[in-house]
């Protein structure tokens, strides 16, 4: 006994004392291996799914591939391969600290405490907290939600908003977007909140659109964000300035239309003053 | 580029209380799918060692089908698929009073219970047959011959399998986050959600799991030392560990 209790208070001290070394910056890990990885998910159209011919695409990921890894093979002088992990909101600081990816790029929202932990780029989309819910029901909003049962997912700052704001709500967390979806469908849960685009891009991609219904007004401001590693401002300064150039281009806008325009995946018009918002980002070169 | 290590964030705020919610919820899960998981366990692997043909296929259908499929999907099943089935009135009242805990009980409680009859079974089987002809013979009825000597005898023997399965029972329930029963492991995840302090979190779940299955290792292994019959369980050797 005596000698599996000091087995166990050398494996703690040793577990507690680890500092994840690591001597090299983001871009010199890219240009050894060759290789740019990037975490996103596959259930959050139109950012980032797996679309039904089987292929791993999204905004977010067009956003990366166009912009962001032109630049870093630019950069580094050859030629750099794009790799995909999945990430989800409770995995993806792990992911980045562990050096497993080197960007997330998806639906984060860029908020304080977070940046205590990662570095964000600029905000590429901007959106808030809404609820879908079946066509009909009597939830409205926020305002509305007391006692009834809410899904939200696992780890997102919605879940955080509803519990500080309503607590007699009953709110089951799940950890991905099929799962609460599923769950709303059957009447698990009477709301399912999220921000109010990812909801439009499960309303689209739902098998009877017409009997959902997205309601509220925003309860929170999401700014989407990509993450990377804290304190690497040369990869972080290649990242904004992918962002910077496709604004300023105009590319990010014809993306936008690819996946967002009336034509795309999700409708859902540019507000005027996202738009500008999105502009004034950009520095002059 | 280092991850900078912040121990407090586990007693700052909520996140001690959450913990501790965590800890609560994962012990009634378990407890509750324990007992369920057991009780379905000794009866099926009891059944599996009688001689009438349909009652030994009956059990052996529950225990390849329900152990060969993952726990995942049995979660999922049991919260999902199985509410659709019931009148409406009683969906919305079990969608009130937490289905999802409930619908994890059932998963756990089922799948373990599979898997303790195999370990009832063996028990059961490791006992010579001439102690249950000698048991019929005094006049007892094979029921009888079972309640009172055959599966008394099996339970002290199984201690350790039993254990085994009683932990991985506990720490299988982390499977439950998955339909949003608010656990030990789902707690963790708050906390790295509200602190975005992945590991600090982790640390503090893997050690309160590791504390929690180390007690109860603990104790089953008294509890063995305690309930060993003499002559059929040789004596451990030496009694370091």
């Amino acid at each position: 006994m005596k000698r599996l209790l000091l087995l166990l208070a050398t494996f703690i001290s040793v577990a507690g004392s680890i500092t994840v070394a690591r001597a090299e910056t983001t871009l010199e890990k890219i240009s050894q291996t060759g290789i740019f990885t990037i975490g996103t998910r596959t259930g959050s159209p139109p950012f980032a799914y797996v679309n039904k011919n089987n292929e791993w695409v999204g905004f977010s990921i067009d956003l990366v591939e166009t912009s962001i890894l032109p630049l870093i093979s630019k950069k580094l002088n050859k030629q750099i391969k794009l790799e995909k992990k999945e990430s989800a909101p409770n995995t993806r600081i792990p992911l980045l600290t562990s050096n497993a990816v080197d960007l997330i790029a998806e639906t984060m929202s860029d908020t304080q405490s977070r940046r205590e932990q990662v570095d964000f780029s600029l905000t590429f989309f901007a959106t808030g907290a809404q609820f879908l819910v079946k066509r009909g029901t009597p939830i409205k909003g926020i305002q509305t939600i007391a006692g009834k049962r809410i899904a939200a997912q696992q780890g997102s700052t919605n879940a955080k908003i509803i519990r500080e704001r309503v607590p007699t709500a009953k709110l089951l967390e799940f950890p991905d977007q099929p799962a609460a979806f599923q769950a709303l469908a059957q009447g698990q849960v009477q709301a399912y909140t999220n921000d109010g685009i990812q909801l439009a891009g499960l309303k689209a991609k739902a098998p009877k659109p017409d009997e959902w219904a997205i309601v509220g007004e925003f309860f929170s401001y999401e700014p989407y964000g990509m993450a990377m590693r804290k304190n690497d401002s040369d990869f972080r300064q290649v990242v904004n300035v992918g962002l910077m150039e496709a604004i300023e281009s105009g590319k990010y806008f014809e993306l936008y239309e690819k996946w967002f325009g009336p034509k795309g995946e999700v409708p859902y018009p540019l507000a005027p003053e996202t738009k500008r918002f999105l502009q004034m980002q950009v520095v002059p070169k | 580029m280092t991850y900078n290590f912040d121990w407090s964030v586990l007693w700052r705020g909520q996140s001690g209380l959450w913990l501790l919610q965590g800890l609560v919820t994962t012990i009634e899960i378990s407890v509750v799918a324990w007992v369920v998981a057991f009780t379905l366990g000794i009866f099926s692997g009891a059944v599996r060692t009688v001689s009438i043909t349909p009652l030994r296929w009956l059990a052996s259908f529950y225990v390849e089908f329900f152990r060969n499929v993952p726990l995942l999907v049995w979660m999922f099943f049991w919260y999902f698929a199985v509410p659709p089935l019931l009148p409406q009135p009683l969906q919305d009242w079990l969608f009130d009073h937490g289905a999802e805990f409930w619908a994890g009980v059932v998963a756990l409680g089922v799948y373990h219970g599979a898997r303790f009859s195999e370990v009832m079974r063996s028990g059961i089987q490791s006992i010579p047959k001439t102690l249950f002809e000698a048991a019929v013979s005094t006049g007892l009825t094979m029921a009888q011959a079972y309640r009172l000597i055959i599966i008394p005898i099996a339970l002290r023997l199984i201690i350790p399998p039993a254990t085994n399965e009683s932990l991985n029972l506990i720490k299988n329930s982390s499977v439950a986050l998955t339909i949003g029963v608010a656990e030990l492991t789902f707690q963790t995840r708050q906390i790295e959600t509200y602190t975005a302090k992945a590991f600090e979190a982790l640390t503090a779940g893997t050690l309160i799991y590791l504390v929690l299955c180390l007690a109860i290792a603990t104790t089953m292994s008294q509890l063995e030392k305690r309930f060993a019959i003499p002559g059929m369980i040789t004596k451990r050797q030496t009694g370091e560990f």
